[in-house]
């Protein structure tokens, strides 16, 4: 059980499920819209950009086929990411099978808005994109929850299957070969 | 870039720029930026990362509502009706065999010291008796009545076992269907937490569309 008190999204997200247990389809649909895009934004970057629209949905689908098994240790955001990650994981490991390359390249984070950037703007993203390129699996992951995500050690560990310990190692370790790249 | 050497104000300035600091926190930062160049350069670079990781493809939001099933509680009643008959099935089987096992154990237990006699019985030449006296040999007659024994006491031994069987097997076939049931409801409570586990399949939302179906 959690040892702090819930955050008012924490209580939003559980007030929205027992809405939509109740028979609120719609309260599924704030939820939708309240995670959507930060799980999109993470499949995006630790997965491959194609498959974010249906990892996004199999995610949803997933937590909401099976919420009496989400006891509440946890946040719903952090559950979210849970299935998320494993679902990403899957895909890669059935790609692996299948003999395609499965490496997460800088090229697949994603680039949606770049023609509207300046080319300074651009070339700036090419080589932070570079950078992050440069990490392990596990340092993206933990670190694109830190950075962009802003979820602390306990949320990410509680994601990625891994102690707080771990999660500040890598994320200190990610950012320590981020610096090294952009010093390079 | 350089390091600061504070690793406490680095750890938290991902916090910082998502606003999750409490407010003393956040002012303790607040004061370290302002004397320290290297932090206020991660800062910025964490600023850069976050821009640069948050570009991400817009997802169909309407389409994933879309999907999205209707809420049905778990079936709880069909489910612990056909795991409590597997579980009584299992009783039964553990009784029975149990129960065997102790049977045949006890019985060889005590069918033990009647293999001595049985050694002492075998008959004993016509004319043993002209020859050295011989503690093991017998009379025709005791031979016969020594080689008995043993399967008397075997008998005798599995005698309350059997009807240790039997009552353990009525036992649950004389249950009542209350008993039974109340019997399933306590076994019930041994049972493992479901696994929360996420299974990795077939794409879930076709799993989804089609339980929506008709």
């Amino acid at each position: 059980m959690p040892d702090v008190a819930p955050t008012i999204d924490e209580r939003t997200d559980l007030d929205l499920v027992a809405r939509w247990k109740a028979g609120e389809q719609r309260a599924a649909t704030l939820l939708v819209e309240r995670h959507a895009a930060a799980l999109a934004r993470f499949v995006a970057s630790v997965g491959s950009r194609e498959d974010v629209d249906e990892v996004v949905q199999d995610t949803f689908v997933r937590a909401f086929t099976s919420i009496d098994g989400f006891r509440g240790d946890s946040s719903l955001r952090t559950w979210l990411f849970t299935i998320a990650r494993r679902l990403v994981l899957d895909r890669r490991r059935a790609a692996r099978r299948r003999g395609e390359l499965v490496e997460v390249h800088e090229g697949d984070v994603a680039t949606e808005f770049d023609p509207l950037d300046g080319v300074v703007a651009a070339e700036t993203q090419t080589r932070l994109r570079a950078a992050l390129g440069t990490l392990s699996p596990t340092q993206r992951e933990v670190f694109v929850l830190r950075v962009s995500e802003g979820m602390s050690y306990r949320e990410i560990a509680g994601t990625v299957g891994t102690t707080e310990g771990a999660a500040r190692v890598h994320y200190h370790n990610a950012m320590r070969a981020i610096k090294e790249f952009l010093d390079d | 870039m350089t390091d600061c050497p504070n690793g406490d104000v680095r750890d938290l300035l991902p916090e910082y720029l998502h606003d999750r600091l409490t407010l003393a926190d956040r002012r303790a930062v607040d004061v370290h930026l302002a004397t320290c160049a290297a932090c206020r350069d991660e800062l910025a670079l964490l600023r850069d990362l976050r821009g640069t990781l948050r570009r991400a493809p817009a997802v169909d939001m309407d389409a994933i509502a879309a999907a999205l099933p209707a809420y049905r509680a778990p079936a709880a009643a069909p489910r612990r009706v056909a795991s409590g008959w597997r579980i009584a099935a299992a009783i039964v089987a553990l009784a029975v065999g149990g129960t065997s096992i102790a049977l045949l154990q006890r019985a060889g237990s005590r069918a033990t010291p009647s293999t001595t006699p049985e050694v002492a019985a075998v008959p004993a030449p016509a004319d043993a008796g002209a020859t050295a006296p011989d503690e093991g040999a017998q009379p025709a007659s005791d031979d016969l009545a020594s080689a008995a024994q043993p399967a008397e006491s075997l008998a005798q031994a599995i005698q309350p076992f059997e009807r240790e069987l039997a009552v353990a097997g009525a036992a649950i076939n004389e249950l009542s269907d209350g008993e039974l049931a109340s019997l399933v409801a306590d076994l019930e409570t041994l049972d493992a937490v479901p696994s929360t586990e996420v299974e990795t399949g077939e794409s879930l939302t076709a799993v989804a569309l089609r339980g929506a179906l008709p």
